[in-house]
């Protein structure tokens, strides 16, 4: 798979720190291929990184896709929530597989370690949010081996440090689009989200909670369902880790995760961050495997 | 001599005190006993404000709504306050509601360091024409410096006032003194303070606070609040009017009220003991007390340890679930 | 509605135009470029420029700059709609190609929204830094260029002496340079020099306007700032209440004479001189809000609930302006009687 002539040809749309973050993974995968780098403005720090990197750079925004439709295949979409609505469309004109990771919540929610390869024959998938990604695995389990959960609850803590001015503004959004891929997976339709902002000096890891009330707790059953959830998370969240495994306390179960970041253009205290554009990464590399494998066959 | 706004936390620090189990039947006597005695501003709610019924921080018997509407029934010229923390409650689920409830005055918290995640809540609350504050909790984690920069920013949001939470009980009068007087220089709009009682300072540092220029003092009933409590509503009047100071509160029916509140609401009066005196030591939010002192017997380990741990790492106010961490942590160190 | 709104405007900018036309000749046939063009200050301009194309054959042309042209497409389509205005989407910060055509320019790329200060401290100074710089260097590749108009702030001043009734352009003061609530006017203070520079360096014939308050259509009732809200409140019959003691004096312009201000000095401000722009009669808060809630015919009380002492003022001393014959032509109660008329009818008053 070494061969680059068989990397799928993918474009990024937006060059803050995520869009960026997002290059250099793509630059260490087998299967994808930055074929553009796209942003407004060629002075940004992300830009400068892209070039600095070699990679082929644009500031002209979606335009330059609309331009030369051919550029890619894929679109990871790093923007805002407003933009991506208006790309969605556009996209979805050019036939282009698109992988959002704003909050916008216009795609189908994508958690790789559950609907890998449903997420493949849709046509605009979204990442959700960090904390969803961290907890939403985990709320799955719990709803596959009990059938009566009443409540689920997902507390998230970041650090300060790693929350930037978009992050601060949409708590809300962060909130309800957590609630709704923990109902939407876990079968549960009671579900709340928590998001603490730590200042604390050196940056705190992101770590997350989860609370669910059962009628019958089956512990043993549920202990071994997530360690291999979670091992199957690790393969591409390398920094994901289970801190604290299913425990009954007050009539709850509690289970607890911490995710450290790869630390590739962002820090490794962002694992909020670094967790997204795994997810959205693993998305994209189950799409180019299964493109190639249509092309070769 | 300067005029104080009393803010009443006893239906909402309250809550703390009693694992957010305030019934109806209490909410309404005791909003009716602090009309009757002129009180300004009642605040309602679960401890930590709207939407924070959670197992993370603990279920409220009744739904915020409620909770408000009872509220909002026995006050006249009181007005109905909330405190919403984003992040916990969110506008669409939460204060929209609270509105359409009758709410006048609305409180938006962060940690003291974390301003910029009030600015949408400030804004909503501003634009619908209400009365809006910004309260920085956990305020003894930041230099009196970052304190003044996060004011500005509540201000430039939309607040009328700030108001600064010591919610681990952990200032001294001279901490007190220091913050508010930079804060009053600093500032154009009103300053305030709101104070625990785990090292046995809530009045002193509310009076601490107003001799540096605070207009806003929050204090509850009999103290009734999280931790050692907050500080005690009926004392505060009374050593403010003594001063000089006034509040267009009644005095006799102040203390009417403290009575009603002692009858009707205050399981056990709250005082400095062990574990709240450590979470004023130990910097740790003073809502986590009954969650850590369950949590020590759970695992067996001395809760004290916990506290000095949980400040060790520097914990935030919603942070509950870590106290499970350290407890787990600590019990795993203790078996070997 | 659109129509209404149209012909509102467009009446208004005759009336403060009256008089003034055959001053503003010198933008006649001439191709004028805006940066911030959808903002409050675009909006405005277009439409005036708009009234004179369309009532006194100016044939001048508007191209405007701004990152977000949907907004303005939004806020005023019949004048997105128009052949005479270019819409160009583009941040201000990145290296920008103007048409040789360009004669006019004006620099107005920045947002006064004091909570945008202090949520996004360090994008607001590098907007208006870098694109003063940008919109400055692309300017002077300009063959035909006869003047620029660069948008600064009263702010600047860093506020008024109590004992100065007025605030004159040659007032030395100044914003607390080591404080995060000095982000807009420092930079604001900043682009001044930059400008100054590019005048002694380059020649470039650069005008400074320092715009200070101002009510009316296009803008928010949302925004942070007294006057917006004491409407909102008066509107919805809610309380309108002043913080402090009601002392404060601010002075309102009305946006019509804006834009006549904004194209006059655009024509004929002096390069090198900066020129107060903004209303010289003073009103105190507490009268604001009586006016308000008059011409509103508002049920809301008005309480003044004393928290602070404050009795600054802000009032720009408009003799430099006058010399060019500039004058108000919406005096404070047709102001705010316009103002509030306008919030009623739009989508501004959001529930």
């Amino acid at each position: 798979m070494k061969d680059p002539h068989k990397k799928l040809k993918v474009a990024i749309l937006g060059s803050g720190n995520i869009g960026t973050d997002l290059l250099v993974k793509v630059l260490r995968s087998s299967y994808l291929e930055c074929a553009l780098f796209i942003g407004r403005s060629l002075s940004s720090p992300g830009m400068t990184k892209a070039i600095s990197l070699g990679v082929p750079v644009s500031d002209l925004s979606i335009d330059v896709i609309m331009k030369d439709p051919d550029c890619c295949n894929l679109v990871f979409d790093a923007t805002s929530a407003l933009y991506h609505k208006h790309h969605a469309n556009i996209l979805d004109e050019l036939g282009k597989f698109v992988i959002d990771l704003t909050p916008s919540r216009v795609g189908t929610m994508a958690i790789p370690a559950i609907n890998l390869r449903e997420c493949l024959h849709c046509k605009d998938v979204n990442v959700v949010t960090c904390g969803g990604q961290a907890s939403i695995p985990l709320a799955y389990v719990i709803g596959q081996i009990h059938k009566d959960v009443s409540y689920i609850e997902v507390i998230s803590t970041i650090a300060s440090r790693s929350a930037g001015a978009a992050t601060r503004i949409n708590l809300d959004e962060y909130i309800e689009t957590t609630e709704e891929g923990i109902r939407l997976f876990s079968g549960c339709n009671n579900a709340k989200a928590i998001l603490n902002l730590n200042p604390a000096q050196p940056c705190v890891d992101m770590q997350t909670t989860i609370f669910a009330k059962v009628k019958k707790p089956y512990l043993e059953k549920l202990r071994n369902a997530i360690d291999s959830m979670v091992k199957k998370i690790q393969c591409y969240v390398p920094g994901y880790e289970l801190i604290v495994p299913p425990v009954m306390e007050n009539d709850r179960i509690v289970i607890m995760v911490r995710v450290k970041g790869r630390g590739d253009y962002l820090p490794s205290y962002a694992g909020n961050l670094d967790i997204i554009s795994c997810a959205a990464i693993a998305v994209a590399e189950e799409y180019a495997k299964a493109t190639i494998e249509k092309v070769s066959a | 001599m300067a005029k104080i706004l009393i803010n009443d936390v006893t239906l909402r620090d309250g809550s703390h005190a009693v694992c957010h189990q305030l019934t109806k039947k209490q909410i309404a006597v005791y909003a009716k006993a602090a009309e009757r005695a002129g009180i300004p501003v009642v605040e309602v709610g679960h401890g930590n404000g709207l939407g924070a019924s959670s197992l993370q921080i603990g279920e409220s018997l009744l739904p915020d709504m409620e909770m408000l509407k009872t509220a909002r029934e026995s006050l006249v010229n009181s007005k109905l306050g909330v405190l919403i923390i984003p992040g916990i409650a969110t506008i669409n689920k939460d204060l929209r509601k609270a509105f359409e409830v009758g709410v006048d005055v609305v409180r938006v918290a962060s940690h003291c360091t974390e301003a910029d995640i009030t600015e949408r809540h400030i804004s909503y609350v501003r634009e619908r024409g209400k009365e809006v504050y910004g309260v920085l909790m956990m305020s003894h984690m930041a230099t009196t410096e970052i304190l003044v920069e996060e004011c500005h920013k509540l201000k430039a949001y939309g607040a009328e006032g700030v108001v600064l939470m010591d919610s681990a009980g952990a200032y001294l009068p001279g901490d007190v003194m220091e913050r508010i007087s930079t804060l009053v220089a600093n500032l154009k709009i009103p300053v305030g303070f709101h104070a625990h009682n785990n090292l046995g300072m809530a009045i002193a540092n509310s009076i601490a606070a107003t001799e540096a220029g605070a207009t806003i003092l929050d204090g509850s009933m009999r103290g009734f609040g999280a931790g050692a409590g907050n500080a005690q509503l009926e004392v505060l009047c009374a050593v403010l009017g003594k001063m000089g100071y006034q509040t267009g509160i009644d005095l006799y029916k102040v203390l009417d009220a403290g009575e009603i509140a002692e009858q009707e609401l205050v399981q056990i009066t709250p005082a400095p003991k062990g574990i709240s005196i450590v979470s004023g030591l130990s910097g740790v939010f003073s809502g986590f007390s009954k969650h850590v002192d369950r949590i020590a017997k759970e695992y067996n380990v001395d809760p004290r340890d916990i506290l000095f741990e949980l400040g060790r790492r520097k914990v935030v106010a919603g942070q509950e679930d870590i106290i499970i961490e350290v407890a787990v942590n600590l019990w795993r160190k203790n078996e070997h | 509605m659109n129509t209404d709104i149209h012909d509102r405007i467009e009446k208004e900018c005759a009336e403060s135009v009256y008089g003034s036309v055959q001053a503003l000749s010198a933008l006649k046939g001439q191709s004028v470029f805006i940066t911030g063009g959808t903002g409050f200050v675009g909006i405005w301009i277009a439409a005036l420029v708009s009234f004179l194309n369309d009532n006194h054959g100016f044939n001048t042309n508007l191209t405007l700059l701004a990152r977000n042209t949907y907004a303005f497409s939004e806020k005023a389509p019949h004048l997105a709609r128009r052949k005479d205005i270019v819409l160009i989407g583009k941040d201000v910060r990145d290296p920008l190609e103007i048409s040789e055509e360009v004669t006019f320019v004006i620099h107005a790329a920045a947002n006064p929204d004091n909570r945008q200060h202090v949520l996004e401290s360090l994008k607001v100074m590098d907007v208006i830094v870098k694109g003063t710089r940008s919109i400055l260097s692309s300017a002077l590749q300009l063959p035909y260029l006869k003047k620029i108009l660069n948008i600064s702030s009263g702010l600047i001043y860093g506020g008024q002496p109590m004992e100065l009734d007025a605030l004159p352009e040659t007032f030395i003061g100044g914003p607390d340079c080591n404080s995060s609530a000095s982000v807009y006017a420092e930079a604001k203070r900043y682009a001044e020099t930059i400008c100054s520079a590019y005048r002694s360096l380059y020649k470039l014939p650069i005008v400074v306007a320092r715009p200070f308050a101002f009510i009316g259509p296009y803008q928010s009732l949302d925004k942070p700032w007294a006057i917006n809200n004491f409407i909102r409140d008066a509107l919805r019959n809610n309380p309108i209440r002043i913080i402090g003691n009601g002392t404060p004096v601010r002075s309102y312009m009305y946006p019509s004479d804006m834009a006549v201000w904004l194209l006059r000095l655009l024509g004929d401000g002096k390069p090198g001189l900066a020129y107060n722009l903004g209303s010289p009669y003073g009103i105190s808060l507490k009268e604001l809000a009586e006016k308000v809630k008059e011409h509103a015919n508002s049920k809301s009380e008005i309480i003044i609930k004393h928290m602070n002492e404050d009795t600054s003022k802000f009032i720009p001393d408009v003799r430099l302006a006058k010399e060019l014959g500039l004058n108000i032509t919406v005096n404070n109660d047709e102001t705010i009687r316009r103002s509030i008329d306008w919030f009623k009818n739009s989508s501004g008053l959001s529930q």
